[in-house]
């Protein structure tokens, strides 16, 4: 991927050299739709997992870029993410397999749920480990808010963007989208020093 | 059949206004099922937020097959799933051109990393919302933050579902 960033006559190309199987992009999404809890940002650790851990698609900053592009696009985040890696890895046919995928094990879940399911749900037994697998969910959003901190938050100019936009979000109360283009205005008039930093290569 | 469409129309509205994740598309699934259609109710759109929240996968494809089967059974689910994406399949579909394109661009580079800093900050602001939900106890605090080091200590070695499991099956021994 990197090499891909930096060379200019290969960027245009759609995909990966060594072409990645349409079955393989189904399973990944089908399991990004079917582990993650809580939806939108929680599912980033999941994404992560599976995109950039064990299938090594993209690197970290390739993953923010996509994550921040998914979720400035209005619709579910997975559905946006998964349609813009199936297009880079097999074009529109690779983006309609993963948005497939990823759909597909929530629709059949509440299919199942709201045939045969429902009762089950005020059992004591399942009300606690909802409980519990709940928690976990908060971790994992901490867990994204971690990768993206650990990334972002290394300049005092980044911290300050951040906390602006989380200031409109959280004390002002307006809708997010408000959050995003604070910060991409912010982002873009202020001035930053010409250090770069080493993986991405000035264009 | 009427009711199909006017289906299909609210959901295309969930979609479209739907912007930075699932904890949106909660008030815009209220204000469109309750208020404007009156199809269910507040007490209804309380439990499907629990059933989405509770399974997995996006919670607006989630909600569009709870309520559309609801509405009109298998066709209401198929329906309603497939307009909910519809919108962001569209744009996405018309922007991923331009995106190769702009991608180098200095500018761009610029109102992206912006953007990155403001996803980060909607992280942290559901860091707090959700956490002020579902935290409510020093002993749930101890069990989200031992699923933040768990993940963290076994990033690539875990799948981090099983971080949930364990978790699950953690609460269904203390709770």
């Amino acid at each position: 991927m990197l090499i891909q960033q930096i060379g200019n006559n290969t960027h245009q190309q759609d995909c990966p050299s060594k072409e990645i199987s349409y079955a393989k992009i189904f399973w990944t999404f089908f399991r990004v739709g079917l582990f993650t809890l809580g939806g939108g940002l929680a599912m980033g650790t999941v994404i992560r997992y599976e995109l950039l851990l064990k299938n090594k698609w993209i690197n970290d900053n390739d993953f923010m870029s996509e994550f921040s592009t998914a979720t400035i696009i209005p619709g579910s985040i997975a559905v946006n993410i998964a349609y813009l890696q199936g297009n880079r890895l097999r074009g529109r046919m690779g983006a309609a397999t993963a948005v497939i995928g990823t759909i597909l094990p929530s629709f059949f879940i509440i299919l199942a749920i709201v045939y045969f399911g429902l009762p089950y749900f005020d059992h004591p037994k399942v009300v606690a480990f909802f409980r519990g697998s709940a928690l976990a969910v908060a971790g994992q959003l901490a867990f994204t808010g971690f990768i993206f901190s650990k990334r972002l938050l290394v300049k005092w100019r980044n911290l300050i963007i951040c906390l602006i936009s989380l200031f409109t979000v959280a004390i002002i109360g307006l809708h997010p989208i408000w959050s995003l283009i604070t910060a991409a205005v912010l982002g873009y008039f202020l001035p930053r020093k010409n250090n770069r930093t080493p993986i991405q290569p000035s264009g | 059949m009427k009711v199909i469409i006017e289906l299909i129309i609210s959901f295309i509205i969930i979609g479209s206004g739907a912007c930075g994740g699932g904890l949106v598309t909660i008030p815009l699934i209220q204000h469109e099922m309750v208020s404007i259609r009156h199809w269910i109710t507040f007490d209804e759109v309380a439990r499907l937020l629990a059933i989405a929240q509770m399974t997995p996968g996006p919670i607006a494809i989630n909600a569009a097959t709870f309520i559309g089967f609801q509405i009109a059974r298998i066709t209401g689910s198929i329906m309603a799933t497939l307009a909910v994406i519809f919108p962001s399949l569209i744009i996405l579909l018309s922007l991923t051109p331009l995106l190769k394109n702009i991608k180098n661009n200095e500018k761009m580079k610029r109102i992206s990393q912006g953007i990155q800093l403001g996803v980060l900050s909607l992280i942290l602001f559901a860091i707090w919302s959700f956490g002020w939900v579902v935290i409510k106890s020093w002993l749930d605090l101890l069990l989200a933050i031992a699923a933040f080091l768990m993940l963290i200590i076994f990033e690539n070695r875990v799948h981090p579902v099983l971080v949930i499991v364990l978790c699950g099956i953690i609460g269904l021994i203390i709770y």
